[in-house]
């Protein structure tokens, strides 16, 4: 192929033109863009023309490729001179549409990958068109036949271009997922499942009645706070614009009104919900595009004539959860369900189409019972005593043993409250004094298994050695207003005796829930010693809050009063009876420590839907009767039929949190750093030297029991094997481990120093005692498992450790065990 | 990118990976969910070592000098602005302190920032400004707050599926202030998965990775076939797959894999040649530098060396400042030096981005910053007769050094400036944490909304996702 001088002097021409003229375009357009006018009427109007020009390219030009096949065996077909005319018409359109596109990308506010996707092969595109129009001119009629090859390549690169440029121009204007959010195995990014809105019942004729409107506007306000309120309510205002109350929602915005009522068309709010994500000006500008569905009922409100009647302002678009107390009756005992929780799960059972399953067998109940009502396994003399036991209400009977172990009940929920009440017997702020242990208070009082309300109030009125909780902890230098010790204090209590959060509101109004500013203010004010100045986002805002208790309904707060007796007062009137959040929220704790998952989750947000609020109400006034009685609670728990059945094994962790949790049964979980190191102490060798007990219960005058035969784990300071398996830094508190094993776990497990001395040592000393590898084996998994190995476990076993083991060998065999699912696992 | 491990054991590793990322991917806690970041950012650096001047590193004895004075008894304390004569570095016209020759001449490689400006967070506390450098975050908060390592762990995962993706080197925490330090060496909220693989003393940094103490590699491989072997016979089978079970099984599996894997040797300094050994083992930190090398050759993600912070020690010098920092340039000079010319040879440095800071610098006179003092820690005496008072003994928060090297930063660039007269404050471009956590994340690829909800808020990578890449540093 041979190119002649006037062939490259006239397709360079025609370049240069192009890009010249793009060039001058996108010059003029970009500095009035740069400049922040309001760009040339003309751009904007020719720009928009891009939509319309590039279906001329694409269609064209696809078509002249398609002709084109036709003419595969001769080029001079009788469709040629059609063909050629469709290339040079494809071709004017692809320079004109991406000139008209460049304009449109620099008057408008476009952005984004998409964006410079569609530009790049929209311009490629047109320039490969010059390129094809120029090998057209070269074919000579079919005669130079390198240059027909080469047309046609370009012809098809050229179809495939314009599709390509054309189908992400199309993601920028519909959105990427246009086409295939028809496929039905395509999942909606995001369908909010609580936004069950049929908006036929707001469409038709007529207005709608003042109940409807405040319906309907209660949907939006709900839109609007879920996805809105971070950047437009009191936290944060971006572009002036409001929309948490009525009349910023209809002031609007820097550029004015948002809304026009009656018409969405108009309407700035809707036009910016719809556009694409990529897409500059699209709303939300952070995270999550809207639904279809919730662009439908904004759009449909406004069309309506947005109304927004005052009454509406009285409805919260939070759920929030009864404060009282509520006493469901419960219903009629059932064949072989006499407990009230299982007739209460009956009812939910047969609600949900579910069937009680056999109880767990003697063994498998026996192990749960220990982990979780004393932290310990059942020793193999244990588990064959319990399976000698005859009575019909063994299981009753132990449970109720277990609870009576007061020391072995105290050290195993030390563990839990510690977590929650962020209680450390080492810890930041120790070095400064900015701390206060609770543990010979705390300890004691789960010991005598003090009643619930009395624990509270201690805790909120408190004794020096019960002021850890509320001091909270106090670093050196300033810090932020939202950190100060007393709303600590606040935020503490509402998150761990009131399932409450209140970490938002401590900033600014919250904008998951009701709770304003000054409420959290006027909370934390009852810790102060003085009247807290308020700050919003840490700038004071030089007004001070009232004193009060989150609800009115629970009693006055003398503001005059001293510090002291506002936590008098506080205390008092929160452990009333009327405060029946309180109590939901501690049975549902109690709840999930023995059942793996809260009624409500998660356990801290109280305000969420619990799977069975009869069961939850039940609970809680019931435990109101028993005289806040824990231990009689847990007793209740562990002997139900619901408590006994087979354990659930969750695939996600994040299905335990999901709205649609269906309660089968206890759900599987892991042991606790503290309960994992307390078998290993019992069975094999003490994991903690008792120099290591940071807290030695036999040093209270009043301990029961004469010496602990181990350190126990919970008992003991931090450290990197407990780290490892899961106990937290008690600077924040805590209620809920992590169930999930990672890489840094299984390494301190695998060559860490504390468990391979133990195993070492242990192992040692079963040698001695033992000898036999027949009998260590047998020993190994009576101990550690509750059981003999099965044959084929005991012959892999017997293979490494033979007749004469080694204690290097009966070492790994204590390690392989340990490690073992269904040693780690509570079942 | 050309790390020496074979293309099949890569496959091999990455499905493990996968899995693993699955595994990890499910987050601790139901109330915590992850972003959607709107566009992609082009990452320039895979790899971040974070060389830590523990105790607060005079800017003006260091990377910023000013007028040397001399000691001489009698002097007054304010005429002293810096205690070290200057050296010339390899960047026109800026100087180092003298004894940072070595790093001087490597300064064409990097960038040095003269206008780091600390917080202001009243009465000092040095774990509360460390806390604060690492997370972003003022302690206390209500949520456990990660530190950068976990989320460049959680967001980008391990480079070498073996390698932990955030090392932690050189810091014991039996010290003073050992609880404040554990409160940030912590993946927070992020979940353990993601917290800090820890490396007290690099000399034994071998023992973290290889069987226990006293165990044969074949007595290991033996125990590991009886777990496995055991796991299959169990009667645990029966209750098919949960994600404990099967998150455990994996983690044993990626353990397993690390200690018995040829990288693990990374950890193992013997195995450099002595000639390379001798240029680091200036100490701990030096040592950790080189294993900070050797880990980088095998594909890390984020890896800490302190110079270890210990009350009164190191940096924090509280009296005998002068003395003091001719050890601590010794300790840090060569190794640092020599960190940056042995990525760079081996092409490493391109994609690995190498930053030498500290909490705060520190003045003579000065404590806090200069119209925000706070409430003095050491006794300066307006006279100097004794050669411990030379030095700087205060905490300064208002102008300190940050280095930076490769990664996409710029080659012999400076940014920002101090004024040369007392007090030595940032006086151009002050730049603070936020932004510096939001070019280290940028060059990375880490888009700067990235944040999960916890309890119900969303909590970002900085404050609220403040602060704006400084564009400028990066090339």
């Amino acid at each position: 192929m041979k190119f002649r001088r006037t062939d490259i002097f006239w397709l360079t021409a025609v370049v240069l033109l192009c890009v010249g003229l793009g060039d001058g375009l996108l010059a003029a357009g970009l500095q009035e863009a740069a400049e922040g006018n309001e760009p040339f009427w003309l751009w904007k109007f020719m720009g928009r023309l891009h939509p319309l020009a590039v279906h001329f390219p694409v269609s064209l030009l696809l078509f002249a490729a398609l002709l084109e096949l036709f003419t595969l065996k001769n080029f001079n077909h009788k469709l040629r001179p059609g063909i050629d005319l469709l290339v040079w018409a494809g071709v004017a359109g692809a320079v004109l549409s991406a000139s008209l596109g460049w304009i449109l990308a620099t008057v408008e506010d476009y952005g984004g990958s998409i964006l410079d996707v569609h530009q790049w092969t929209g311009i490629a595109t047109a320039i490969i068109g010059l390129l094809l129009i120029y090998f057209l001119r070269k074919t000579d009629e079919g005669r130079n036949l390198p240059a027909v090859k080469a047309f046609r390549s370009v012809l098809f690169v050229s179809a495939i271009g314009v599709s390509v440029a054309g189908h992400f121009g199309a993601s920028l204007t519909h959105g990427e997922d246009y086409l295939t959010s028809t496929f039905p195995w395509t999942e909606e990014e995001y369908a909010p499942e609580d936004l069950k809105v049929d908006l036929v019942a707001f469409e038709g004729e007529g207005d709608l009645s003042e109940q409807k409107q405040i319906e309907l506007v209660g949907k939006v306000r709900a839109v609007f706070a879920h996805n809105c309120y971070k950047c437009h309510s009191d936290a944060k205002i971006k572009g002036e614009l409001r929309l948490d109350e009525k009349d910023y929602v209809f002031t609007g915005g820097e550029s004015g009104p948002v809304i026009v009522p009656g018409e969405s068309d108009r309407s700035e709010l809707v036009r910016r919900i719809k556009l694409p994500k990529d897409h500059k000006e699209s709303m939300p500008s952070k995270g999550k595009v809207l639904s279809s569905d919730e662009i439908a009922l904004i759009s449909l409100w406004v069309d309506r004539g947005a109304p927004w009647p005052d009454a509406a302002s009285e409805v919260s678009e939070y759920r929030v959860a009864e404060l009282a107390p509520r006493r469901p009756n419960v219903p009629a005992p059932r064949e072989g369900l006499a407990q009230p929780i299982d007739i209460w799960v009956d009812e939910y059972f047969q609600e949900n189409s579910i069937a009680w399953k056999e109880p767990v067998d003697d063994k498998t109940y026996l192990r749960r019972i220990y982990l979780d009502i004393i932290g310990l396994l059942p020793s193999p003399e244990e588990y064959a005593a319990f399976q000698k036991d005859t009575r019909p209400n063994k299981r009753a009977a132990w449970v109720e043993t277990l609870l009576n172990r007061n020391d072995d009940y105290a050290t195993h929920w030390m563990t839990f409250w510690n977590d929650a009440l962020r209680n450390d017997y080492t810890g930041t702020g120790y070095i400064t004094k900015g701390r206060f242990a609770i543990t010979d208070w705390l300890y004691t009082s789960i010991r005598d298994n003090k009643p619930y309300d009395q624990f509270v109030k201690q805790l909120l009125n408190p004794t020096e050695e019960s002021k850890g909780f509320i001091e909270g902890i106090r670093w050196r230098g300033d810090v932020n207003a939202s950190q100060v010790t007393e709303m600590q204090a606040a935020q503490n209590v509402g998150q761990v005796i009131l399932g409450l959060n209140l970490k938002c509101a401590s900033c600014h109004d919250s904008f998951v829930s009701d709770w304003k500013l000054e409420e959290a203010y006027a909370f934390a004010n009852i810790f102060a010693d003085t009247t807290l100045e308020v700050s919003r986002c840490e700038k004071p805002i030089g007004k001070k809050a009232s004193t009060k208790i989150l609800w009115e309904e629970l009693g006055e707060i003398d503001s005059t009063a001293n510090r002291k007796e506002k936590l008098k007062q506080l205390a008092d009137n929160l452990v009333q009876p009327a405060n029946g959040r309180m109590y939901r929220t501690i049975v549902n704790r109690i709840w999930k420590q023995l059942m793996g998952r809260g009624l409500v989750e998660p356990a801290d947000e109280m305000d969420n839907i619990p799977w069975s609020q009869d069961l939850l109400d039940w609970l809680a006034t019931d435990f109101e009767d028993s005289g806040y009685d824990l231990k009689q609670l847990i007793y209740k728990i562990a002997t139900s039929n619901a408590y006994q059945q087979p354990s659930v094994g969750i695939d996600d962790p994040l299905l335990l949190t999901d709205d649609d949790f269906v309660f089968k049964g206890v759900v599987r979980r892991r042991l606790t750093a503290e309960q994992f190191s307390d078998g290993v102490s019992k069975y094999i060798h003490p994991i903690f030297e008792k120099e290591a007990l940071k807290y030695d219960p036999n040093e209270l005058a009043v301990s029961e029991e004469a010496s602990m035969p181990f350190a126990r784990a919970s008992l003991v300071a931090n450290n990197d094997f407990l780290k490892a398996l899961g106990r937290p830094n008690r600077e924040v508190v805590s209620t809920n481990r992590d169930s999930q094993a990672s890489l840094l776990q299984a390494l301190e497990l695998t060559n860490g120093k504390t468990l391979n001395e133990a195993l070492q040592d242990g192992a040692q000393k079963w040698k001695e005692k033992y000898e036999d590898g027949d009998i260590i084996i047998h020993e190994t998994y009576r101990k550690l498992l509750g059981r003999d190995p099965h044959q084929s476990e005991f012959n892999v076993a017997m293979e490494v450790l033979g007749e004469d083991p080694s204690p290097d060998a009966i070492q790994d065999l204590f390690w392989a065990v340990l490690l073992l699912p269904e040693f780690q696992l509570i079942y | 990118m050309n790390y020496n491990w074979r293309r099949r054991d890569f496959l091999k590793k990455t499905s493990a990976a996968t899995l693993a990322a699955m595994a990890a991917g499910a987050p601790m806690s139901g109330f915590l969910g992850s972003c959607s970041s709107k566009d992609k950012i082009k990452s320039s650096a895979d790899t971040v070592i974070l060389l830590y001047m523990a105790g607060g590193m005079a800017h003006t004895e260091t990377f910023d000098p000013k007028k040397y004075t001399p000691f001489r008894k009698g002097m007054e304390s304010k005429e002293v602005l810096s205690t070290f004569p200057s050296v010339p570095t390899a960047l026109d016209g800026i100087q180092f302190s003298e004894g940072l020759e070595n790093i001087g001449q490597v300064m064409d490689r990097g960038t040095l920032i003269r206008s780091y400006v600390a917080a202001d967070l009243g009465h000092i506390l040095h774990t509360r400004h460390q806390y604060h450098w690492h997370t972003c975050y003022e302690p206390p908060q209500s949520v456990a707050v990660p530190h950068m390592g976990s989320w460049m762990a959680k967001e980008l995962g391990p480079v070498n599926p073996v390698i932990p993706p955030f090392i932690n080197i050189g810091q014991r925490f039996t010290v003073g202030e050992g609880e404040e330090l554990k409160a940030f060496h912590s993946a927070g909220f992020l979940g353990s998965e993601y917290g800090p693989f820890l490396i007290p003393d690099p000399t034994s940094g071998l023992d973290s990775v290889r069987p226990p103490v006293g165990m044969s590699s074949k007595r290991f491989e033996a125990r590991n076939q009886l777990y496995e072997r055991l796991v299959q016979e169990s009667a645990m089978g029966e209750f098919g797959s949960d994600y404990q079970k099967e998150s455990l099984k994996r983690s044993m599996e990626q353990a397993y894999r690390l200690l018995n894997s040829p990288e693990a040797k990374a950890f193992d300094l013997s195995q450099e040649p002595k000639e390379k050994y001798d240029v680091y083992n200036t100490g701990k930190f030096g040592l950790g530098c080189l294993m900070a090398k050797r880990l980088t050759e095998q594909g890390a993600r984020f890896i800490s060396v302190t110079s270890e912070y210990e009350p009164f020690v190191g940096w924090d010098t509280h009296e005998n400042g002068h003395t003091r920092l001719v050890d601590m340039k010794k300790l840090i000079d060569a190794p640092i030096a020599q960190l940056v010319k042995d990525l760079d040879e081996s092409g490493r440095l391109d994609r690995t981005m190498i930053i030498v800071a500290s909490e705060f610098s520190r003045d003579m006179l000065t404590e806090g910053r200069p119209g925000a003092k706070v409430k003095d820690q050491v006794e300066v005496p307006d006279i100097i007769d004794d050669m411990k008072n030379y030095g700087m003994h205060r905490h300064f928060t208002d102008g300190c050094s940050i280095l930076m090297f490769g990664g996409g930063t710029k080659r012999g660039h400076v940014y920002g400036k101090t004024a040369d007269e007392r007090p030595c404050k940032s006086i151009e471009k002050p730049i603070k944490i936020a932004a510096l956590h939001q070019t280290i994340y940028h060059a990375l690829g880490i888009h700067p909304e990235t944040n999960y909800e916890i309890e119900k808020r969303p909590f970002y990578t900085t404050p609220d996702g403040e602060g704006e890449a400084e564009l400028d540093l990066l090339a």
